[in-house]
């Protein structure tokens, strides 16, 4: 995969721009002085081992966490500091950690709670590109989130993120305890997504799973960047795992 | 016939207790805090409807929309200075902080009752006597306020269940993270939720003041009776506690008849207490 899609130029202005963001929780540094970046169209993967930092920064850049320090932006447009579900509407799509779903609602609910902000004929279209994307979500709209399989889970948790039609998704680690089949049938709606508009940080811990979908990752360690290239290239340097992502 | 006529009147009284249960459930589910002025908000609306009624003589029942209003306003402007603040403290220090804030709202709101409405017990004398039908009994009172109590819990479950601001009230109180995550205000559902369940709470002891004698100083009984309710029903799940709500109605009547006395009274105590030892579990959200 070339690092940068033709579609988009390589000097055209990132969808993500991560500078320097420093986050504590209570007395602790988690990030420290972070940067990376995210061009539009891109999949991109930060890869770290548990407790490295990467669900901290998916929820700074999301707003669940204000920086004490830094810069984020999205398109050029300075987001940090705002309410998270200001955030959620400016075009950054978080598919979180442990997927936090509502599981006394139904799936039908989720996708309309996902796609409350935008106008009913973008609804419409977003909710049929879900069920085409997520077939099996067709079959269970009426069923509660709560009785779904997991990686039926994580598709809502998915298609609810869509649904509010982002310019930039967040995902948490979406193979936490799913199939690995099933990881790469997620995996397989990226090339869709990319197709329309949508650009991809990913976070995982599985050097594999995490380099098959991406373009370029960022390798993170106690809350700092250590590692970046293009994902071929570091899939094939044994840093990655002897030093950082352990075994 | 006997067993019937106690049934209904079980179901009427419980239709009440729906609504008294169900809007401290609503701030209960929302915010996780046990709103302990609840039975304040009771007590206070009642006994300004039996005021105003007596002094002007209204129709009790046409003083609810307005008590409602007023309460929902005063709702949504204590949460913001009491409650909101709370709310960034995590949330098992949020549920320890927010039981000494709205006992010491309780405490006010109680003296305050006690200095303008003194400390007698009173109840509004209307639809004193009642209907007869198919060999049963109906007090009047208790039909009135059951069915505008059910029409107000219905309510209250259609505005929940099909409105776009009530899925966002259930989406917050179920997920936080995923109902941000859907560009949901949840500050500002959480304001909401607040001002409604002060409304209903306050729409309840407009009823209340209709069926029983209120004093200032039965509120701290009525948070207890709500309490007892959705620990039995399951916190945050408004089916369950609608279904403990009547269930505790009907029990109420049977006992009120067979052991008769105050022992209606002590029946919510006892089953608090059983819960408490069967199933600590009940006490935390559904
Ligand atoms: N709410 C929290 N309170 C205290 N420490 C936290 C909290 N959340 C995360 N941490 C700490 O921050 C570090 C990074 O955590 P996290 O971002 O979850 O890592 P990852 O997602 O890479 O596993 C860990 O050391 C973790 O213990
Ligand atoms: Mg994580």
């Amino acid at each position: 995969m070339s690092e940068v899609d033709p579609r988009w130029g390589a000097d055209a202005v990132p969808a993500l721009v991560v500078e320097n963001v420093t986050t504590r929780i209570g007395p602790l540094t988690i990030l420290d002085g972070l940067s990376l970046e995210l061009r539009a169209g891109e999949v991109v993967t930060v890869l770290g081992a548990n407790g490295a930092g990467k669900t901290t920064l998916l929820r700074t850049i999301a707003g669940l966490y204000p920086p004490r320090q830094g810069h984020i932006r999205l398109f050029g447009e300075s987001i940090e500091g705002r309410p998270a579900h200001e955030i959620t509407r400016a075009g950054i799509g978080h598919v979180p950690s442990g997927r936090e779903l509502f599981p006394r609602l139904s799936v039908a609910d989720h996708l309309e709670l996902g796609g409350r902000l935008s106008p009913p004929a973008r609804r419409a279209e977003l909710r049929a590109r879900m069920l085409a994307m997520f077939p099996v979500l067709g079959r269970r709209l009426g069923q509660r989130a709560g009785t779904l399989s997991g990686g039926e889970q994580q598709m809502l948790a998915i298609a609810r993120a869509l649904m509010t039609d982002p310019r930039v998704l967040l995902l948490d680690e979406p193979s936490t305890g799913l199939a690995p089949k099933i990881v790469l049938s997620v995996f397989q709606t990226f090339p869709m997504l990319r197709e329309q508009g949508v650009s991809i940080l990913l976070a995982e811990q599985s050097l594999t799973l995490g380099l098959t979908a991406a373009d370029r990752a960022y390798v993170v360690d106690q809350g700092r960047i250590v590692l970046s290239g293009a994902a071929a290239q570091l899939a094939e340097d044994h840093r990655v795992v002897d030093t950082y992502l352990g075994r | 016939m006997l067993a019937l006529q106690i049934l209904v009147n079980g179901l009427l009284l419980g239709g009440l207790y729906v609504l008294i249960a169900q809007s401290l459930n609503l701030i209960f589910g929302v915010m996780g805090v046990v709103n302990l002025a609840h039975g304040a908000f009771i007590v206070v609306a009642g006994l300004f409807t039996y005021w105003f009624a007596s002094s002007t003589g209204i129709n009790p029942l046409a003083v609810l929309p307005f008590v409602f209003i007023v309460m929902a306003l005063v709702g949504a402007g204590l949460q913001p200075l009491l409650i909101e603040p709370l709310m960034k403290m995590g949330r098992s220090k949020a549920e320890l902080l927010s039981l000494m804030v709205t006992f010491g709202l309780d405490y006010v709101l109680v003296e305050l009752a006690l200095q303008v409405w003194g400390s007698s017990f009173v109840s509004v004398p209307y639809l004193q006597s009642s209907w007869k039908l198919a060999g049963l009994d109906f007090s009047q009172a208790l039909v009135v306020t059951g069915m505008f109590a059910a029409l107000v819990s219905a309510l209250l479950y259609w505005w929940l269940n099909r409105t776009d601001s009530g899925k966002s009230l259930l989406a917050a109180s179920q997920s936080e993270t995923g109902a941000i995550c859907c560009g949901i205000d949840v500050k500002r559902v959480r304001m909401l939720a607040f001002a409604l369940g002060v409304a209903l709470a306050a729409a309840a002891g407009v009823l209340v003041i209709i069926v029983e004698a209120l004093a200032p100083q039965t509120a701290d009984d009525l948070t207890l009776l709500a309490f007892v309710i959705i620990a039995l029903g399951g916190l945050g799940s408004y089916v369950g506690v609608a279904v403990a709500a009547l269930l505790l109605g009907v029990a109420q009547s049977i006992t009120g008849y067979f052991v008769g006395g105050n022992a209606e009274y002590v029946l919510p105590y006892v089953l608090l207490i059983l819960v408490m030892v069967a199933l600590p579990g009940r006490f935390r959200r559904a």
